[in-house]
């Protein structure tokens, strides 16, 4: 696999993604207020905040399935008002979901595979044949996913439907899924959430693993603070839909506003 | 035991990626071929020909764009029957305007108007979904069966508002009409069958059909993943409602020979889907099978008695296959949900185990 992001004049360090006041409501509920951050490249960004802060929305109005009302966001230095999912996927972002949402009636390497579905053109004509230019695409996207099989370690369950397979393996076919896109920027909706101390372990190295041999930006939602701490470069913490700090692991975790919102204020 | 992969051992991806990988496998489907290539035709009557056989491939045709929608897209659709329908009398117009063009190419034409009128009727499947989309498809059934009756241009204002298939000729030998042998009518119809079968079956293991299953199984994550829904649900609709359309053509053509609106009506829509489902959603060889039980029982259920020399009246045939079709259908259901498809796969896992339990 090569590094993706290659060639877009973005070097490490930039900044990938900004947010800038971004503000988004459903009716009367306000789940983001004004909320400014942004990504660099190839650092591990973490979203933190107790429950119903609005991070999970943060996301989805980054890979453009919400529209906020306010706000701008720049990716690679386009700025755009709305961003649509299909724009989103094509100019690479990638994601996983806090509930597993994978094509559940499709094998492993079926999943994988239909993430490579923007890299794949071969038209319809082809695609009836099966033979010649489609069937050529087709190995050349298999060698592609297999690789990442091998990096996730999943070799064993490659033809098995996911519907069947354990919690923790599922939560790594998603993660497959979205590296088969290749992304630049990779949002991980608590990719941890309900998972055992080897598992957790297991997939704190893979993060990891992706972030420095491919050099992805990954944006982590993640409630554990332990991980938080020990993955991320830097830390943004929602309460409410605000953000209420921004900073290094450290700085945020010796924050007051960031204590009081975890642990609660004496009265 | 008998059915074991031990042994085959795969080099490339292709290979591993064939949609039959097994040699067993390749050669059933071969075997399969074989007879209903050459022994069928060579030794079935006229009778098994265009009465169990014929109408047999049409409905597995049907089936197939039906699974197509269903069974890999997710898409409930109540309205087979009037795509079927579509494709019937785009092939009676287009062959009465041009009688002399070869009536295979106006066969698979008629099944590309039926697409057309499908993408118009699937535009609202972006919007809705479930029981509700197959109630905008009932729309579609409606509408048409109607225009089948009120629209005198589609046959050709006839006084008996039904279509006449007049004969047609391929490289010589009458395919259409009165003097078409059975034994040719079901070849013609056996070869589009199975090259559309192969169509069908390459489309869902390449890159359309698993963006299909992935619009089925999780639409927000193949949306996010730059599956464009729209697009994806509407392919599915025009090549759902081309096989449809191509089933239709090929059931008045080379099987009634002459049709009547009340062919297309509500009742086979429904027929269909549930060939769909008791065969198995998602999976091609259960559109075969489906067609086979829901299509052959009934034959199989009027011949039996007669043919054991039971002395039962018509009437009582009739009732009683009401009653044994729809008690096996909810034997089905109950027993294996996911069709016959799925029983075909535990038994051959089964075979494969033999004689261990696991």
């Amino acid at each position: 696999m090569r590094a993706p992001g290659d060639g877009h004049g973005i070097m490490a360090g930039d900044v990938l993604l900004a947010v800038d006041g971004v503000s988004l409501s459903f009716g009367g509920v306000k789940a983001i207020t004004d909320v400014s951050f942004d990504i660099r490249k190839g650092e591990i960004r973490a979203i933190i905040g107790p429950n119903g802060a609005g991070k999970t929305s943060m996301l989805n109005v980054i890979n453009g399935f919400y529209h906020p009302q306010k706000g701008r966001i720049t990716f690679k230095g386009e700025m755009r008002r709305r961003m649509r999912p299909y724009e989103a996927a094509s100019q690479g972002i990638a994601r996983t979901f806090q509930n597993v949402a994978l094509f559940k009636g499709m094998s492993t390497i079926d999943n994988i595979m239909a993430g490579r579905t923007l890299k794949m053109h071969e038209n319809f004509f082809w695609q009836c044949l099966r033979h010649g230019p489609a069937m050529r695409e087709e190995v050349e996207h298999r060698r592609f996913v297999e690789e990442i099989i091998d990096f996730l370690e999943i070799q064993a369950i490659r033809k098995t439907p996911v519907g069947k397979l354990p919690y923790g393996l599922q939560k790594r076919v998603e993660l497959g899924r979205a590296l088969a896109m290749e992304p630049e920027l990779l949002l991980l909706d608590e990719p941890m959430a309900g998972m055992n101390l080897e598992e957790k372990e297991d997939m704190s190295r893979f993060i990891v693993d992706v972030n420095n041999q491919y050099g992805t930006t990954i944006a982590l939602i993640e409630h554990d603070i332990g991980v938080v701490m020990d993955l991320s470069d830097r830390v943004v913490v929602l309460e409410y839909g605000r953000k209420i700090a921004d900073g290094s692991p450290a700085e945020v975790s010796s924050d007051q506003a960031v204590i009081d919102a975890y642990l609660g204020v004496p009265h | 035991m008998f059915y074991r992969e031990a042994g085959q051992f795969k080099t490339s991806y292709a290979a591993d990626m064939a949609v039959f990988p097994i040699r067993q496998d390749r050669i059933g489907l071969a075997v399969i071929l074989m007879i209903a290539f050459v022994g069928i035709p060579l030794f079935g009557n006229q009778f098994f020909l265009s009465s169990v056989m014929i109408p047999f491939l049409v409905f597995s045709l049907a089936a197939i764009g039906l699974n197509i929608l269903t069974g890999y897209t997710g898409l409930i659709s109540l309205g087979t029957a009037a795509f079927m329908g579509v494709g019937a009398y785009a092939c009676y117009k287009l062959t009465t305007f041009f009688p002399d063009v070869n009536l295979i190419v106006w066969i698979l034409a008629s099944g590309f108007v039926s697409a057309l009128v499908g993408v118009l009727f699937g535009l609202p499947s972006l919007r809705i979904k479930g029981f509700y989309l197959a109630v905008a498809t009932l729309a579609a059934q409606f509408f048409l069966q109607w225009s089948f009756v009120r629209v005198p241009w589609l046959y050709n204002y006839n006084t008996s508002g039904a279509i006449e298939v007049p004969e047609h000729d391929l490289f010589g030998i009458p395919i259409t009409g009165p003097n078409a042998l059975p034994e040719t009518r079901y070849l013609v119809l056996l070869t589009i069958v199975t090259v559309l079968t192969w169509f069908a079956s390459n489309l869902i293991h390449g890159r359309i059909g698993r963006a299909w299953m992935a619009v089925r199984d999780m639409d927000i994550a193949a949306e996010l993943m730059g599956i464009k829904l729209l697009d994806t649900k509407l392919l599915a609709f025009a090549v759902s409602s081309f096989y449809a359309g191509v089933a239709g053509a090929c059931m008045v053509f080379l099987w009634y020979g002459s049709a009547e609106p009340e062919v297309f009506t509500i009742n086979q829509s429904f027929l269909i889907l549930f060939m769909v489902i008791i065969g198995g959603l998602g999976s091609l060889l259960g559109s075969f099978l489906g067609a086979a039980l829901i299509y052959m029982l009934p034959i199989a259920l009027r011949v039996l008695p007669a043919s054991l020399g039971v002395p039962i009246a018509a009437a009582t045939v009739e009732h009683l296959q009401f009653i044994i079709v729809g008690a096996l259908i909810i034997f089905f259901l109950i027993v294996e949900p996911h069709g016959l498809a799925r029983l075909w796969q535990t038994g051959k896992q089964k075979l494969r185990m033999w004689p261990f339990p696991y």
